[in-house]
């Protein structure tokens, strides 16, 4: 990892923490960086199609020799239209230096692919949390053909592959860093799915007054049934059984 | 197989020095020997044995691709 480059980009929820970020990585106080915002980022629906923030920070040297910043890009003065439509998948613009865990994420994981003999492409990228309890992640996305041998029975092999690589980034990195492995977009389609199913179940359960259980399902699946139906009025819902056929059940919640 | 087995073992222990992995061929079944430092054992295997179950998954897939079937121990270090 270096930073000796003056000029670097940060990636991060918000404009606010992307700058906290760079500044706490950089080791420089953030009055003396500048900062130019590429992006502001934007929610999206549910997580999906959201867009982080990203800045690009200079270290402003003592003597008094500006950094060719675009005068417009200031931070105080950025008024970019949030209006436009949110692309899924945002590629971003590599011509800094690219994070380091980033880097790193992928570099595992393209590794872990070649010795599986796995010819594939690999993306990293931060994503935006869902709520407020939830954390920031780096999501690395495999791309590729015929790579349903990836995800496995109950997508075991794609959770594999994210434990290993989660293990192997925080030893080399040296820190806990919560990371989301992807497969030509099967978790977000998953996940899309899964809220359906929950929601779905929730409606038959409120309509019988019977519990009703769902597949067995990994730990991240059962997760967003959870939290899909966490503010649900009229039911509630528990994990039960043991891994790894341990699966969601849906209750009616008592009314008071 | 070695080389995916080699390379997770390498990664995550203290003393990659002491990583050995050895392959027993027996037709299409391949027997995937894994030696680490004593200090070492608890992080290829992990908490109920997950890392090393991990492990054996992704094996499946390396010796899928290759059209042979393979296998993982952790054995005691010699």
């Amino acid at each position: 990892m270096e930073y000796k480059k003056i000029t670097q980009e940060f990636i991060a929820p918000t404009v606010e923490e992307a700058i906290e970020q760079g500044a706490k990585t950089l080791g420089i106080a953030q009055d003396k960086l500048d900062v130019e915002v590429l992006d502001q980022g934007s929610k999206g629906l549910f997580g999906l199609g959201s867009r982080q923030a990203r800045v690009r920070l200079s270290i402003r040297n003592g003597e008094e020799k500006k950094p060719e910043l675009n005068p417009k890009t200031e931070r105080a003065t950025v008024e970019k239209p949030i209006a436009e439509k949110p692309s899924p998948i945002v590629t971003d613009t590599v011509e800094i230096e690219k994070d380091p865990v980033l880097k790193l994420a992928e570099d595992v994981v393209w590794e872990l692919l070649q010795k599986m003999h796995i010819d594939a492409k690999v993306e990293a990228k931060y994503v935006a949390p869902i709520d407020e309890r939830d954390q920031r992640m780096v999501q690395v996305e495999i791309l590729g053909r015929d790579l349903s041998i990836l995800i496995g029975r109950r997508s075991e092999t794609l959770n594999s592959l994210q434990y290993i690589s989660s293990l192997i980034v925080a030893k080399e990195y040296g820190e806990w860093v919560p990371l989301m492995i992807d497969v030509q977009g099967y978790r977000e389609r998953r996940e899309r799915q899964l809220k359906v199913l929950a929601r779905r179940m929730a409606e038959q359960v409120v309509h019988t007054g019977r519990r009703q259980n769902l597949e067995p399902m990994p730990a991240n699946e059962r997760r967003v049934i959870h939290l899909e139906l966490r503010n649900h009025e009229y039911v509630m819902t528990e994990s039960v059984g043991e891994e790894p056929n341990r699966k969601v059940t849906i209750i009616l919640k008592k009314q008071k | 197989m070695k080389e995916l087995i080699e390379y997770i073992a390498r990664s995550l222990v203290d003393d990659p020095t002491q990583v050995e992995v050895n392959c027993d061929r027996g037709g299409n079944k391949t027997r995937v020997e894994l030696r680490v430092a004593k200090e070492d054992m608890g992080r290829v295997i992990g908490k109920g044995g997950r890392v090393a179950n991990s492990m054996r998954v992704l094996l499946r897939v390396a010796a899928a691709r290759e059209g042979k079937q393979a296998s993982l121990d952790v054995v005691e270090p010699r």
